[in-house]
């Protein structure tokens, strides 16, 4: 898994390649991020090409700490295998999910300014 | 053209506890599921790709019409908070949504419409905006076309809301009222009024009166009479002597002998009333049941591995449980209760006794690694009562029953949960997510794993003395 962080207009977009499973989850469990707490982050899901349940935890527990921080996860682009697990699983409804990053980067702006 | 669809939960959620098991966009009309209906109408209206939104699961219509090869369109999923606007929803959708013109089919509504009208070019024209509104939705246009003209002749169209059985039995009753059904109806028909399915055996001493739609491998007994005004769905078995008249019967339903079922929709088991929704639940099954399917043979496996893992945990538990429960039991930290919890099976509950060990002292300490508090459930998982690993029994009681009937589609009460092996937040919501992973992506392979890591996450739980 190869994690790759830029700021575009304020925001962070994280993205993500490669398979988020038990052996690499811990990865992004334990990234930290440049971006500040409360500010919003965008992640592109476009190069994960497989997702399990200690992904999809992974995925939920950053999100959460990030919320806790008053900060927001959005996320964008998935394909269709990963999203099929966050339709089985129903974590479709924890989080705001937006099938480009530019429109995804683009309300994560919107948010952030209403702060 | 695209097409988006979206529906929400909340104008779907009235459906749901009638016919549970099926998704209310799934749920048929005249034979043909809701959804087969709004894509047979974005293809009518010229769209080359449909996309369909919700804030609910989508799982069970997206195993159901796939990526739309049927049609010959490819179809796309996607999903929105319930909290979301029209505006998030279409940005949530730029990619599918820029640069195209798009159809939005916005709520739980039944388009009636023609096939035999030219909805194609009808829309070309059409300028940008709402083409039809009800209290329930709408239909619109965004984007322009190069054809577009000022058209304001009206569509021939109209929408209704399904918000009510009464007003789908009515559809219903509308749609076989045609003696040239405006949709496509399943079933061979060669004269009006009169759709038949395939491998369908009638009686020569039954009678069958139009209109009517039967589904296919269905089975009419003699002396059965059927009509008019009646939709039988596939897999249906009509006994002797009965009457189906101005009524729904819905797939894999037996109808016993000298039953008569007029205005009523009869699924499975179940007897409805469409005006007021009453319905009535039947036990015998010589009267009206469902027909089910046969177990299959990866769930028996399934069974058989779970009963050889805890036998193999009870022989490796015996000795420690017989030194070490005596202890616990005289120093009072073998904290005993009975209760009344879920099983797989709808509506049914069970006793079990389950156990609490007060993690005080060196001997409890070993007894809670040991696991020594799940062994009299693994007598529960011999006798088919439990699983070995699944969901974390649930206390049945009346507060979580609506709460429960959600979860019936991946609850298994078992002895590990696969919260544990995932070290996933054992209670609360967030435990759900990872047993509806399993629900779908487990085998017996996979459980014999999830056992072990249960089995030895509950080890790495206790803390140092």
């Amino acid at each position: 898994m190869i994690i790759n962080e830029k700021v575009v207009n304020n925001i962070t977009t994280i993205n993500l390649w490669g398979t988020l499973d038990a052996s690499t989850a811990p990865t992004l469990r334990n990234f930290k991020s440049d971006a500040q707490p409360a500010s919003p982050i965008v992640i592109n899901m476009a190069d994960v090409d497989f997702l399990d349940s200690s992904g999809l935890g992974a995925l939920v527990g950053f999100a959460k700490e990030k919320r806790g921080a008053g900060g927001d996860v959005l996320l964008a682009c998935m394909n269709n295998k990963v999203r099929k697990v966050f339709e089985i699983t129903q974590v479709y409804r924890l989080f705001a999910i937006y099938d480009d990053v530019e429109a995804a980067t683009l309300n994560a702006e919107k948010k952030q300014t209403s702060l | 053209m695209k097409t988006l669809i979206i529906v929400k939960e909340k104008d779907y959620d009235w459906l749901r506890p009638i016919f549970p098991g099926i998704h209310p966009l799934l749920v048929p009309i005249c034979n043909k599921p809701f959804i087969e209906f709004l894509i047979d109408f974005a293809i009518l209206a010229g769209s080359d790709a449909l996309r369909l939104v919700s804030d609910g699961p989508l799982s069970d219509v997206e195993e159901y019409c796939d990526n739309g090869i049927r049609w010959g369109i490819p179809i796309s999923y996607g999903s929105f908070l319930s909290s979301d606007d029209m505006e998030l929803i279409m940005e949530k959708n730029h990619r599918y949504c820029s640069g195209e013109r798009i159809l939005s089919m916005n709520g739980f509504l039944f388009i009636k419409y023609d096939k035999q009208h030219a909805y194609r070019e009808l829309f070309a024209a059409r300028p940008e905006g709402e083409i039809l509104s009800c209290s329930k939705g709408s239909l619109s246009l965004t984007g322009t076309s190069g054809e577009t003209t000022s058209c304001d002749e009206t569509l021939p169209l109209s929408l209704l809301e399904l918000d009510s059985l009464d007003v789908y039995y009515r559809l219903s009753m509308e749609i076989l009222s045609f003696s040239e059904s405006p949709y496509v109806i399943p079933g061979y028909s060669i004269e009006p009024y009169c759709h038949i399915g395939r491998n369908v055996v009638i009686s020569k001493s039954a009678e069958i009166i139009k209109p009517v739609i039967i589904g296919n491998n269905v089975q009419i007994m003699a002396g059965s009479i059927i009509g008019p005004e009646a939709v039988i769905g596939s897999n249906v078995i009509i006994d002797r002597e009965s009457t189906v008249k101005r009524s729904i019967v819905f797939e894999n339903t037996y109808i016993g002998e000298h039953l008569e079922v007029q205005n009523r929709i009869a699924a499975g088991n179940i007897l409805i009333e469409p005006e007021s929704g009453i319905s009535i639940t039947m036990d015998d099954p010589h009267l009206l049941t469902g027909i089910k399917s046969s177990r299959s043979t990866e769930r028996l496996i399934q069974s058989l591995v779970h009963r050889v893992l805890a036998l193999l945990i009870i022989t490796v538990q015996l000795v420690p449980f017989l030194l070490l429960w005596p202890i616990l039991k005289i120093q009072g930290r073998w904290k005993k209760s009975i209760n009344s919890y879920y099983t797989n099976e709808e509506g049914k509950t069970l006793l079990l006794t389950t156990t609490a060990i007060e993690r005080k002292g060196a001997i409890s300490l070993v007894a809670a690694a040991l696991s020594l508090d799940r062994f009299s459930l693994l007598f529960s998982v011999l006798s088919g009562r439990l699983a070995i690993i699944g969901s974390g029994p649930i206390a049945a009681n009346a507060d979580k029953s609506a709460a429960f009937h959600e979860m019936e589609s991946w609850y298994k009460a078992a002895v590990f949960s696969y919260a544990e092996a995932e070290e996933w937040p054992v209670s609360g919501s967030e435990k759900a997510i990872v047993e509806r992973y399993f629900a779908v992506h487990g085998n017996p392979l996979l459980d014999i794993a999830m056992t072990i890591k249960a089995f030895l996450n509950l080890i790495h739980e206790i803390p140092a003395p």
